[in-house]
């Protein structure tokens, strides 16, 4: 089984509790099942026969999580309990057991691989569903283009395998990696800029995972902008940056930091503390899709611990957390792009 | 629960419960249930891991408000069914287990803030919330609990309060019994009260006192107002390697009596001192014992009780100092001694002999636990340290540890060991003047010893039960109550 290569994470994981607190979905469900602990225990009752995949809300607890890597981020182990759920979802998906609409879902995925390229050069900025769906964030960043002096070709199109990754079906995923590949390929591209940071943590993780090797060096557009050394003309004064899942948890990358630099945003702390997600699922990719009352609740959660939700500058790193924060939480809600734009 | 699931009462029940809190709030899934058969106490952890079924409540219930919370202790009666309060279920005794079955009450919905206040430094809560979050609330604020125990990030605070739970500042800021202005809580037959509204007054029996520790037998504390602390402008440890363990709690002992009123302090024997002291921090600390203080509060103060402190452990007591950075390790890692890897875990058999005693007695406790596991359990280590001061004495955090490979592969017979090792140190404790326990609690898991604790006192303690909880459905077989 595939979480077999995440031993170390049931058997440290089921019975510790030192990242409850973290556990967003159980800090808005207020469940035990929903925490690392107890995915971990019932994942190593798979192997003694207490626990089953036949168990459906066993199934949908493990597609209930938000996968924020909050809790590898602050264990002092970095236990993969992230990884672990990935593989149990891809176990879920080899026998049979996926929820209906999981499978749904995955289906819409798989037939919408493929992309279109519009332009020409070998630097080409791919434009995610989930950002393309954001016109100020478009906007936004093709201001920050053409400050920079550049004109990337844009791709766009369907699944490059993250989405078909973390619902599970892996192979698929990997099929989808190994065409963008080669699209990326025919099309000569050799730096390919990246808005979301989810598509980031694809091509820099997921493709070197799955042996897909990509013709081209992967930017996300942020760090882009701050290498290009562009100039801006105002402050961005005070804003609340959310730390992103996929930046800070998976990638280690500081280029929201950076670009907060940048542009001299004088940057406020949200909430409590820095520990928390308040990302509203992002890791999760289609929370949206599968639980939108739980992403709303999320939002709510994160609504509840802004200073002054009506007026603060929310500064985040992707369209899908913008949305979800907009949307449910009536939170005042920029993308990086979109302020750095409006400091050009 | 004598109802069954299949039978058209059960779902009656569901119902009532669904009316009194919300459809979204009774959960009756396998899996919910499951998430609530295991918390930290080794017995069901080992029962777990050889693929065995623990007890499962008949419904999980997640209350909004204590109005609800008096609801359900209405329904519970009316059918009487035994009502187990859970907070985080990090509890290492057994103590929200529900081992007759029936109602969990999750109490993390009730999990409100109500903020500080800043004239009577005191911050207002219901108890569902975790402590981390409680905490992170009040450092917004500049404030803090001063309640860091190494559950914090998963226990509640109504967890705490049952269990009289305690952190590493207890030694300054005492244990959260010390900390509470007053409760609310619903009683078992769903009346909602309310404790006086200061600790201290001449005003009859504290009632405050009563239902902290109670555990969930006697009442559910639904919401409390604790004592907080502004930000200390100053916090500083100093460690120290004494020759062996005695002349360490020597030092100890005597910087307690002189008052100097450390924030925290702890002593490792020899053997944790080379074994986890050493692997927590990455550094060789092979010999001796290794004992830590601190103090906290106005900078200048802070400086002049460290310079009396240094005095006696480097004048009297000829202590090897390991300077202000070798206190600093120990608070930077005072968490980390508590993840996989630092902390023992199934397979292995590992229990925490949890015990307090005054300075005449502490070190006799020690031996007497230590001689005794190490000559009828030869398989076992016995390690310790001693991590609550008090002006009069401290705690035993005393470990046994028995390798994986020497734990019976058959759980009961694993089970009987490890009640075996419990019997024998637990009495000798309490022969030699320990009381069981400090801060974990009794639970499930010392309940037999409560008898052999209280004497004559025990029936007292059972007629508060009896008056308050008629028909025993409150945590039944826990604290050394009767079960059902």
């Amino acid at each position: 089984m595939h979480i077999d290569n995440y031993n170390e994470a049931i058997m440290n994981c089921r019975f510790c509790f030192m990242c409850r607190h973290l556990s967003a979905i159980g800090n808005v469900r207020f469940t035990e099942v929903d925490t690392p602990r107890i995915r971990a225990a019932m994942l190593y009752g798979l192997r003694t026969g207490t626990n089953s995949f036949d168990d459906e809300d066993f199934v949908d607890a493990l597609y209930r999580q938000d996968l924020s890597g909050c809790c590898v981020h602050h264990c002092v182990n970095h236990y993969d309990e992230n990884g672990l759920a990935l593989a149990a979802r891809a176990d879920v998906v080899e026998a049979g057991k996926a929820p209906a609409a999981v499978k749904k879902l995955a289906d819409k995925f798989v037939k919408s691989i493929g992309w279109k390229a519009e332009g020409s050069g070998d630097v080409a900025w791919f434009l995610d569903d989930t950002t393309a769906a954001d016109k100020a964030v478009v906007a936004a960043t093709k201001k920050l283009f053409a400050a920079a002096k550049v004109s990337p070709k844009i791709i766009t199109g369907g699944s490059i395998g993250k989405a078909l990754k973390v619902l599970g079906y892996l192979p698929e995923a990997k099929v989808a990696a190994g065409l963008f590949a080669e699209f990326l390929a025919k099309e000569g591209v050799k730096t390919l800029l990246v808005s979301n940071p989810a598509a980031a943590s694809a091509l820099k993780q997921d493709y070197p995972e799955f042996g897909v090797k990509l013709p081209c060096e992967v930017k996300c557009v942020t760090g882009f902008i701050v290498q290009s050394k562009v100039k801006f003309a105002k402050s961005a004064g005070e804003v609340y940056a959310l730390a992103d899942d996929f930046l800070r948890n998976y990638l280690g990358c500081n280029c929201m930091e950076k670009l907060l630099a940048a542009v001299k945003a004088v940057n406020k702390p949200f909430g409590t503390n820095d520990e928390e997600t308040y990302n509203c699922g992002e890791g999760a990719i289609v929370l949206d899709r599968l639980h939108p009352e739980l992403v709303k609740a999320l939002a709510e959660y994160v609504a509840a611990r802004a200073d002054n939700p009506k007026k603060d500058k929310i500064v985040v790193a992707s369209a899908y957390v913008k949305k979800a924060l907009a949307k449910y939480g009536k939170l005042n809600v920029v993308t990086l792009e979109e302020l750095a734009a409006s400091c050009l | 629960m004598k109802i069954k699931p299949e039978s058209y009462m059960f779902e009656m029940i569901r119902t009532e419960l669904t009316d009194a809190v919300g459809d979204a709030n009774v959960d009756v899934k396998f899996a919910d249930k499951f998430g609530h058969s295991i918390d930290y106490y080794w017995i069901p952890e080992m029962w777990h891991d050889r693929g065995k079924e623990c007890p499962k409540a008949d419904f999980i219930v997640h209350p909004g408000s204590t109005e609800e919370v008096a609801k359900v202790m209405k329904i519970a009666n009316q059918y009487k069914i035994p009502v187990v309060p859970w907070g985080g279920g990090s509890g290492s005794q057994g103590g929200a287990l529900p081992i007759y079955g029936g109602i969990i009450l999750d109490m993390k919905r009730m999990n409100k803030f109500y903020g500080v206040d800043k004239e009577a430094y005191t911050v207002r809560c219901q108890t569902g919330i975790i402590a981390r979050h409680l905490e992170w609330n009040c450092n917004k604020e500049g404030f803090s609990t001063m309640h860091l125990p190494a559950s914090i990030a998963c226990a509640t605070i109504g967890g705490f309060l049952a269990h009289r739970g305690t952190g590493v500042l207890s030694t300054k800021y005492g244990k959260i019994e010390d900390m509470v202005m007053s409760l609310e809580v619903v009683t078992p037959t769903g009346e909602i009260i309310r404790t006086l509204p200061v600790p201290r007054h001449a005003s009859g029996p504290d009632l405050t006192m009563l239902f902290l520790g109670s555990e969930g037998t006697l009442g559910v504390i639904t919401e409390v107002t604790l004592k907080v602390h502004p930000q200390p402008e100053a916090r500083e440890f100093r460690a120290y390697i004494f020759k062996d363990f005695h002349t360490a709690m020597q030092a100890g002992a005597t910087l307690m009596r002189s008052r100097l009123g450390p924030c925290a302090m702890r002593l490792y024997d020899e053997t944790e001192t080379k074994t986890h002291v050493s692997k927590v921090f990455g550094i060789n600390l092979d010999k001796g014992a290794y004992l830590v203080f601190g103090f906290d509060g106005r900078k200048d103060i802070v400086a002049s009780q460290m310079k009396y402190a240094r005095e006696i452990m480097e004048k009297q007591f000829k202590g090897k100092d390991l300077g202000s950075k070798g206190g600093e390790w120990w608070w930077e890692n005072k968490y980390k001694f508590f993840y996989p890897g630092y902390m023992f875990h199934v397979p292995q058999a590992f229990g925490t002999l949890d015990t307090v005693a005054d300075f005449s007695h502490i070190e006799k406790v020690y031996w007497a636990m230590k001689n005794v596991v190490n000559k009828e359990f030869p398989d076992a280590r016995f390690i310790g340290h001693f991590s609550h001061w008090y002006e009069w004495g401290c705690m035993l955090y005393a470990r046994f540890i028995f390798p994986g490979d020497k734990v019976p592969p058959d759980e009961r017979e694993a089970a009987a060991l490890y009640n075996a090792v419990w019997d024998k140190a637990i009495r000798a404790a309490i022969a030699n003047g320990g009381v069981i326990n400090e801060h974990h609690g009794v639970g499930l898991k010392l309940g037999r010893y409560v008898k052999d604790l209280y004497g004559t006192a025990m029936p007292v303690l059972e007629g508060l039960k009896k008056q308050l909880d008629p028909n025993g459905i409150m945590n039944p077989g826990k604290l050394g109550f009767a079960g059902c």
